[in-house]
């Protein structure tokens, strides 16, 4: 088999899909790109079992075949390939690989393609259709708060709930939780689902920043995403998703509306003096003055500011995870953002003060106790 | 000490005197403990199969180790080495190194204090000890294991070289069975042959320890005699009388190492937050995984589930499991915040 392509194509197809490759995986295979190559076209497929991603582009090419080839070799040549047509001549029966260019011959030898995993198809199932820069924000929005406690599974990835009117995406970790609706998000049937971080990881460094449609098309065990020249399959996390509408209190007495890039960036500040264990800030609400402040004792730092904002609701002294703040409101959009909380122990609530359209923010986070709220 | 627990034994029942005697377990799959000096005539040594010190001395007596006796014993002889000096750094429960360059009675001489607390021991315990004395650890201990039983060995700076030299590779401190093997192959057999290789050479071969035996073989050891050993974790793990091979019983025993993990955590300031699990199968072969969690583990529940998932990750197959081992590191206080406290969201 033999085929020419553009080194620099190919290369850009293979960073796009290469991340998905473990460093240390299962099956030795898995290091390697399944190469098939029909009818003029050039179908490159990387996987970890969990996660496939596959991608196509046009060669040319007389024959068809296919072949395992070593990942890290191939697009480490690529990568030092000035552009240029490249053609891989391909020994079938010894499955010895040669690339020829205009700078040299290299060979390396790839193994027997039909030794690589099957990737699942999903067959049946739901199918939605949403464009790709909605699919991005739904991820970028949510995929921080995910768990990495592989003892608890269904945190360490995405919860996707299709209700027929919206869709909506949650993640948490135990001591935040994001819910992010979008009502431009929906299907007929209903169903829910859990997406690996993983795999949405992945998602988003491929996904394209315009409104190209992506198809989602799953069903109980497997999700299929499906755009321009690329697909990625995943397989789902089969576990009950905690119950998070529950957790979220309806009934906050304290309402304090604030400027979100002021209070970002004095957060920022008072982090640095912050208990590194804890990243422990505290806000003090007086009338219309938040004062934030941190200290460590180990280092006997601190840090002080004071900042004005619109309050409603009795005056409050309450601790939070300093970090856990700055990502959420490093993910907002709004100017202004509605913090709501009712005591130093009960869950606090950032949402945006102006709402874009089609989608609903909510972001939940647990204080961090303080010592003496007196 | 010398035989320390087959001594005790001895010490306690006279019938044992004088007569071939092991401590440890006699069954199938018991192994030597200690054994007296007259089971060593055999061939018989610690950590040996128990059948196979059967074999070698058919009328061997084999006693099960009485540890609360051996403790006793132990906490009389280092409060012995503390009437000499603070610097006391216990290896075991019998044995030790003193750091004497200060001591407390002002005798000034190492040999003296060593002969001192050899009788003083014998006075209080009935018991005898051998002691090494040389300007740094390696060398004392070594010396110690040189004219055992009962044994007083200096080694003075002046003949450490000559000393070295003289010794045979397998005598050495940190050099087991494996690598003198290995150190026979290359036809290094006494301290003088190691002392030819380069650091190179040694470390090429035996990799990190090859330095170590470098400045070994030197006399050079910088080491200080630390008094409080940092505990580094703490650990439980259990041999089988028969090989585990049905995964019910498997959970069951690692339920049961939680349990006993607890109840050590229980007794001590710290906790930590890696917990491994130790797999040791029928053949031998040894895996260990581990994993880390955020705060220390102190509660059975989350041992045992950890202990669980880290058993998952492990490719079992139709292996027998030998020895199941649980060990929490990265000792920190249970208490671990000054400040405040994360709180958790409650789902249930």
């Amino acid at each position: 088999m033999k085929f020419v392509v553009s080194s620099k194509a190919l290369l850009q197809q293979l960073s796009a899909i290469s991340g998905v490759i473990a460093s240390n995986p299962v099956v030795p295979i898995l290091e390697n790109f399944l190469c098939e190559v029909k009818q003029g076209k050039l179908t490159i497929t990387a996987s970890d079992l969990q996660t496939s991603v596959i991608t196509e582009l046009s060669v040319d090419a007389k024959e068809s075949g296919s072949i395992a080839v070593p990942a890290k070799i191939l697009i480490e040549t690529l990568r030092n390939l000035p552009e240029q047509p490249v053609t891989f001549t391909i020994d079938q029966a010894s499955y010895n690989i040669e690339i020829n260019s205009e700078n040299g011959h290299y060979r390396l030898s790839g193994e027997n393609a039909t030794d690589f995993p099957k990737i699942p198809v999903v067959e049946e199932g739901h199918s939605v259709e949403v464009p790709a820069d909605v699919l991005a924000s739904a991820v970028s929005n949510t995929i921080f708060a995910t768990s990495t406690d592989e003892l608890r599974p269904a945190m360490t990835g995405v919860f996707l709930n299709l209700n027929g009117s919206n869709g909506t995406f949650v993640a948490t970790d135990g001591h935040r939780l994001i819910r992010y609706r979008r009502t431009d998000v929906a299907s007929g049937a209903k169903a829910s689902i859990i997406v690996p971080r993983k795999s949405l990881n992945l998602l988003k460094a491929t996904l394209p920043s315009d409104n190209t449609p992506v198809t989602m098309q799953f069903n109980a065990s497997n999700i299929f995403f499906k755009f321009n020249n690329f697909r990625i399959i995943c397989r789902l996390i089969d576990e009950r998703y905690p119950d998070y509408e529950n957790v979220i209190p309806k009934d906050n007495s304290n309402h304090m509306v604030i400027n979100r890039l002021d209070f970002l960036s004095s957060l920022k500040r008072i982090a640095i003096y912050a208990n590194k264990t804890t990243h422990q800030v505290r806000l003090k609400i007086n009338g219309t003055q938040l004062h934030i402040s941190a200290e460590d004792l180990d280092y006997s730092n601190e840090a002080n500011e004071n900042l004005i904002c619109d309050h409603e609701g009795q005056d409050i002294e309450i601790g939070f995870n300093a970090r856990f703040l700055i990502e959420m409101l490093n993910n907002m959009e709004s100017d202004e953002v509605v913090f709501q909380f009712s005591a130093p122990n009960r869950a606090g609530l950032i949402v945006p003060k102006e709402k874009n359209d089609n989608e609903e923010v909510l972001m939940l986070v647990m204080p961090v106790m303080l010592n003496n709220y007196v | 000490m010398d035989a320390f627990y087959a001594s005790v034994e001895q010490r306690d029942f006279p019938a044992f005197r004088n007569k071939p005697l092991c401590v440890g377990g006699s069954r199938e799959r018991g192994v030597v403990a200690a054994a007296s000096y007259e089971a060593r005539q055999y061939g018989i040594k610690s950590a040996m199969p128990s059948a196979h010190a059967f074999r070698l001395c058919p009328q061997v007596i084999f006693v099960a180790p009485r540890f609360e006796v051996y403790k006793k014993v132990s906490e009389q002889i280092r409060q012995i080495f503390f009437q000499y000096t603070d610097l006391v750094e216990p290896l075991s429960l019998d044995e030790a190194y003193l750091d004497v360059t200060e001591d407390k009675q002002q005798i000034k001489s190492a040999t003296i204090i060593a002969q001192k607390i050899k009788a003083h021991i014998k006075q209080t315990t009935g018991l005898t000890a051998s002691a090494g004395v040389s300007y740094n650890k390696f060398l004392a201990k070594i010396a110690s294991a040189y004219e055992k039983p009962d044994g007083l060995k200096v080694i003075l700076p002046e003949e450490a070289a000559h000393f070295l030299e003289q010794l045979p590779i397998e005598d050495f401190y940190g050099i087991g069975k494996v690598t003198a093997h290995k150190m026979h192959l290359m036809d290094i057999r006494l301290g003088k042959d190691l002392k030819q290789q380069s650091l190179s050479f040694l470390q090429k071969h035996f990799g990190k320890a090859g330095l170590f035996f470098y400045e070994m073989v030197r006399g050079s050891d910088n080491r200080a005699v630390t008094p409080n050993r940092i505990r580094k974790s703490i650990g439980t793990e259990k041999t089988f009388s028969s090989d585990l091979q049905d995964l019910k019983t498997i959970h069951e025993k690692l339920n049961e190492l939680s349990v006993e993990l607890t109840e050590r955590i229980s007794h001590l300031q710290d906790s930590g937050t890696t917990l491994t699990l130790k797999i040791k199968f029928e053949n031998f072969t040894q895996v260990t995984r581990s994993t880390t969690a955020s705060l220390p583990f102190l509660q059975t529940p989350v041992i045992y589930q950890t202990a669980q998932y880290l058993l998952q990750s492990v490719v079992i197959e139709d292996r027998r499991i030998r020895l199941l081992g649980l060990t929490i590191s990265n000792l920190m206080p249970k208490k671990v915040q000054t400040t405040g406290s994360q709180l958790t969201i409650d789902f249930d």
